[in-house]
């Protein structure tokens, strides 16, 4: 039943959208109301793991969902409906024809369905052709306004993640291929628990060779450089509440597949092998996003950048032991609830000035004071600032860093921290504050929109200053899959 | 009866891989594309065959699927492309014939050295196909790497998809039918995407040239 309403709703909303025609506004509502049941199953879900269930379902348990699988199933179903709630295709007058809006409610309902089944596939051959589909549908819509950037960019987001992700396959036949030696053909050779099962007795080399290509590949999902070029592109192009899904949690789902994997080859190898490569590449992109956000004069990519950053920092905080993979955990989490919301608010942004140059919108704060307040609360959020989310779980994990011993990889990435924080600091007060442009109306259009996003603000200020029981029950059992 | 195995093996994968070259020298879409459909044809003959001396039904239905779908769907629909763009096949890559030779005979090597655990790993009559498997999944990384036309990165990338599915046979005798029906169904979709951007490209920017695509920087 929760496997129903988690997966099949989404197919149902995008049925609808699609057979529907010509589009009605009314189509949107429904399917904004659809998205609903997978979020409320999602939570249902995580009660059930909550008293130590495992759930599974279908033949040769084809779903497996434990905490790791219900966290995302969290982030990946409240942006979704957050996406839903604020994209095209709900008002008038926002800004795309019939074709466009029915387009998006197809596409970002079939988005959110294979994000949904990457999580909750046991197999993981069936999690990679999820993670390969989330490529083609969210590729449909990066140019919903076909124009000669957001062209360029939607064929280097197809090419370079489906290249990317073709390498991650190569991973994952190398390590079936491992398993048949040892074991004989099964059909039950790919899921991920008899992997792990077997992880122990599995050949040394051949994993650490499959592990490199997977890192390479769901890395190249993930942002992680420097495989990450595809990724400013693709979400300062996009529409917004597409880039919202996007940076919001197709990074995380990526970020997933990669520690499944992780699990397993370090039941086999130990963790040392994966934590230096994982190391190494946040590094790599925790320097590369700090450096071109100070010289950045775009909002869109701005934001696009610094998640770059923050993958940066969720992977390294799986490198880090139990004390890091918890904090990790618990950055994504935030991370998804605040990249989200800030694309949202930078599509609100876009829409009024008709621009996405920072400077050429200025006085932000006089022509829309809330956009504006919850904007600037989101820049100090992802800047590292209490009381948001997103300070507790840097600190936890620059904590863990030096209980693990690594004081000076922590102090490199403090001073990256702190060069990102100069540079979103600066662009937030070009935004805020100067004389807007006379042809720029003033007041909130659409105020009902803004509900959402103060219940995003609500929900950072609350990871922020006490960490829900739920929450961290949910996170410790996490941790106890992810580093036992 | 395993020699003739073995042999059929690495003769059928050193086709695949001498197809993959054919990419470097050769200049016109239509060439590349014949030389796509006849590694998909040869791929599905080493599926068959795999099928054939292992006595497995479900590989003879991956043969089929792979003859339908690359050996005759996508070449008949890359060639319906090239009527629009037919007048421009000629390619300037950025790497000239001789040193993209060299550069993947230099890529094969480094297959062989990475496939050497795995080859000294498997009791398969198949394993000595292996690293030129990788081979060709290298060499197709490297055409999509340096071309310009945006046609050309999709034919890499179709036959980089072979390479997975030529490793995937010979190391394994095939991933599990689930899984393998999963590639296909993403292998199509995939391609319909790329092929209907490709028109986006050649509308927005009158040109398959990639080296257009400059304008988002930074």
């Amino acid at each position: 039943m929760i496997f129903v309403l988690l997966l099949l709703t989404p197919l149902l909303a995008a049925a609808t959208a699609a057979l529907v025609r010509p589009y009605r506004l009314w189509v949107g509502w429904v399917t904004t109301v659809l998205s609903f049941a997978p979020l409320g199953a999602a939570l249902w879900l995580s009660a059930r793991v909550l008293e130590g269930e495992v759930l599974t379902w279908g033949p040769g348990e084809f779903l497996r969902a434990d905490a790791l699988s219900a966290l995302l199933a969290l982030c990946v179903s409240f942006v979704a409906a957050l996406a839903a709630w604020l994209g095209p295709g709900l008002a008038v007058e926002d800004g795309y024809d019939a074709a466009e809006r029915r387009s998006y409610r197809v596409f970002s309902n079939l988005f959110a369905f294979t994000m949904l089944l990457a999580v909750t596939a046991h197999n993981v051959g069936v999690m990679w052709v999820a993670v390969e589909a989330t490529t083609i549908t969210s590729a449909m819509l990066v140019p919903l306004h076909v124009t000669k950037a957001s062209v360029e960019a939607s064929w280097k987001y197809i090419l370079i993640g489906s290249v990317g992700i073709a390498l991650a396959f190569v991973g994952t036949v190398l390590a079936y291929f491992d398993f048949v030696n040892l074991a004989g053909e099964q059909a039950s050779a790919l899921n991920w628990t008899s992997l792990l099962a077997s992880a122990p007795s599995l050949h040394r080399e051949v994993l650490k060779l499959a592990f490199v290509f997977i890192l390479i590949g769901y890395g190249t999902k993930a942002g992680l450089a420097p495989m990450h070029t595809w990724l400013p592109d693709a979400h300062s192009e996009s529409p917004s509440a597409l880039s919202a899904m996007m940076s919001g949690v197709l990074l995380a789902v990526a970020i997933y597949a990669i520690v499944r994997w992780k699990i397993v080859v370090d039941a086999a190898v130990g963790p040392a092998f994966t934590d230096r490569l994982l190391i190494a590449l946040s590094l790599l992109s925790l320097t590369i996003a700090a450096f071109s956000l100070l010289g950045q004069r775009n909002y869109k990519r701005m934001l696009a950048y610094s998640s770059i950053e923050h993958t940066g920092l969720t992977c390294l905080g799986l490198a880090l032991g139990p004390l890091g993979v918890f904090a990790a955990m618990l950055h994504m989490v935030n991370h998804s609830v605040t990249k989200s919301m800030m694309f949202l608010l930078a599509g609100r942004i876009q829409q009024r000035y008709r621009s996405t140059e920072i400077v050429e919108v200025p006085g932000l704060i006089r022509t829309m004071p809330v956009t504006a307040g919850c904007f600037a609360a989101g820049m100090f959020a992802i800047a590292g600032l209490p009381p948001f989310g997103l300070f507790i779980s840097e600190f936890a994990l620059v904590r863990a860093g030096f209980t693990a011993g690594r004081a000076w990889l922590m102090g490199a990435v403090l001073a990256l921290l702190v060069v990102a924080f100069i540079a979103l600091v600066t662009h937030l007060n070009r935004m805020l504050y100067g004389t807007p442009p006379k042809s720029t109306s003033v007041g909130e259009h659409t105020p009902w929109a803004l509900a959402p996003i103060g219940l995003c603000v609500v929900i950072l200020v609350i990871l922020g200053l006490a960490l829900p029981a739920p929450v961290s029950r949910l996170l410790n059992k996490v941790v106890e899959i992810a580093a036992p | 009866m395993s020699s003739l195995f073995s042999q059929l093996a690495v003769l059928g994968s050193s086709l695949t891989l001498i197809f993959a070259l054919m990419l470097l020298w050769h200049r016109s879409v239509d060439a590349y594309t014949t030389a796509f459909a006849w590694q998909s044809v040869v791929l599905a003959g080493i599926v068959a065959v795999v099928a054939y001396f292992e006595r497995d039904p479900e590989l003879y239905f991956v043969a089929a699927m792979l003859l339908l779908l690359k050996g005759w769907l996508i070449p008949r629909l890359l060639r319906r492309m090239e009527g629009p763009f037919g007048a421009e096949q000629e390619l300037q890559p950025y790497v000239n014939t001789a040193t993209s030779l060299l550069i993947s005979g230099l890529l094969v090597l480094f297959a062989y050295a990475v496939c050497r655990p795995l080859v000294a790993l498997s009791h398969l009559p198949t394993r000595a196909g292996m690293p030129l498997a990788l081979g060709l999944i290298f060499v197709s990384l490297f055409v999509i790497a340096s071309r310009k036309k945006a046609l050309t990165q999709v034919i890499g990338f179709l036959m980089l998809e072979n390479g997975i599915a030529l490793l995937a046979v010979l190391g394994t005798y095939g991933i599990p039918l689930v899984v393998e029906i999963g590639v296909f169904l993403d292998l199509l979709l995939g391609f319909m995407v790329m092929q209907l951007f490709v028109y986006r490209i050649h509308e927005t920017f009158e040109s398959l040239d990639v080296e257009q695509l400059g304008r988002l920087k930074h």
